[in-house]
């Protein structure tokens, strides 16, 4: 993976995987603490805890029936943040859903950028229709002044009624509005 | 900056468009989205095609997403799908292709051979 919005994209693949219907996204920074926060949390099928060590384990996938052994998604999030300075955590329960909480030392020098979080966004709601998503974006300066966005899929459809959130003139609409508020925020200097 | 008043006005357009079209989707293009679909590109190759089908107003063509397929070395790998048709897999496709495969596939119904991987019916 090339930066962290592709991981983040790759989790979101994970809780769709988990029948999740609601996907909630973070993105924190802090500039007091020097601290990156992405916490991923959605309301999927869950794990149970011996299920949670071995999806952190790079040799193990959900995929039994498969030929291919190995499912290297999580692993290649967690090895990400530990790289820098980071702790990552994973909680999860069966039938509640699962949550992400991934915190980096923002200026590690080994920390991969943020990359095209617009992009993630746009196609990870469009890819999933059904899915509500909730995204929310943070930015918290030293004087605790906080630039702030939040995005709702559910408050989107709301408006739309029957029309489908996929619809060319939605898509250009979601696409302009996160790519404004992700610019708007600079949540990275590019 | 955006507001919901432009959503609405979308609304009232779509809702007069959809009347005017029987069937709601005629192809289903289905981009694999695994871990190493997303590690080879397959973000912008999803980006890619959900422009273009924006651009070029084509509501009845549906772009959505999968998980990994097993084709992890032809990453990113997108299906056409048409009724009656035979299902199209395209293989090493990237945002250019993907255009191409609009243009040539979805709007002329000519499949582009260069980057088909299998068909079946």
């Amino acid at each position: 993976m090339l930066d962290l919005s592709l991981n983040i994209m790759d989790i979101i693949e994970n809780s769709v995987s988990a029948h999740a219907t609601e996907i909630k996204i973070l993105i924190e920074m802090t500039v007091s603490k020097n601290r990156l926060r992405i916490d991923i949390k959605d309301n999927g099928i869950g794990m149970d805890e011996k299920m949670v060590d071995t999806v952190q384990d790079p040799f193990y996938t959900s995929k039994i029936q498969r030929v291919k052994k190995v499912g290297l998604g999580i692993p290649l999030f967690k090895q990400s943040v530990e790289m820098c300075n980071g702790t990552f955590t994973l909680r999860s329960k069966k039938g509640v859903g699962t949550e992400i909480d991934a915190v980096f030392q923002y200026d590690h020098i080994d920390r991969m950028p943020l990359g095209k979080l617009a992009d993630t966004f746009c196609t990870a709601i469009l890819g999933h229709p059904e899915v509500d998503f909730d995204l929310e974006l943070k930015r918290i300066f030293l004087d605790k002044k906080v630039d702030y966005f939040h995005f709702s899929t559910r408050e989107v459809k709301a408006e739309l009624g029957d029309v489908p959130i996929t619809y060319p003139d939605v898509i250009m609409f979601i696409q302009e509005t996160i790519n404004e508020n992700i610019k708007k925020i600079q949540l990275e200097e590019i | 900056m955006k507001t919901l008043e432009e959503l609405r006005k979308i609304r009232e357009k779509a809702q007069q468009d959809m009347k005017l079209r029987e069937s709601n989707t005629r192809i289903k293009i289905v981009v694999g989205m695994g871990t190493s679909g997303i590690a080879m590109g397959a973000r912008d190759v999803m980006k890619a095609l959900m422009e273009e089908i924006a651009n070029r107003n084509l509501a009845d063509v549906l772009v959505t997403q999968t998980g990994e397929k097993g084709l992890s070395s032809m990453e990113p790998v997108v299906d056409v799908i048409e009724e009656g048709k035979p299902t199209i897999t395209y293989g090493n496709i990237t945002a250019d292709k993907a255009r191409k495969i609009v243009a040539e596939h979805i709007v002329n119904g000519k499949v582009v051979n260069d980057f088909v991987v299998t068909a079946q019916s």
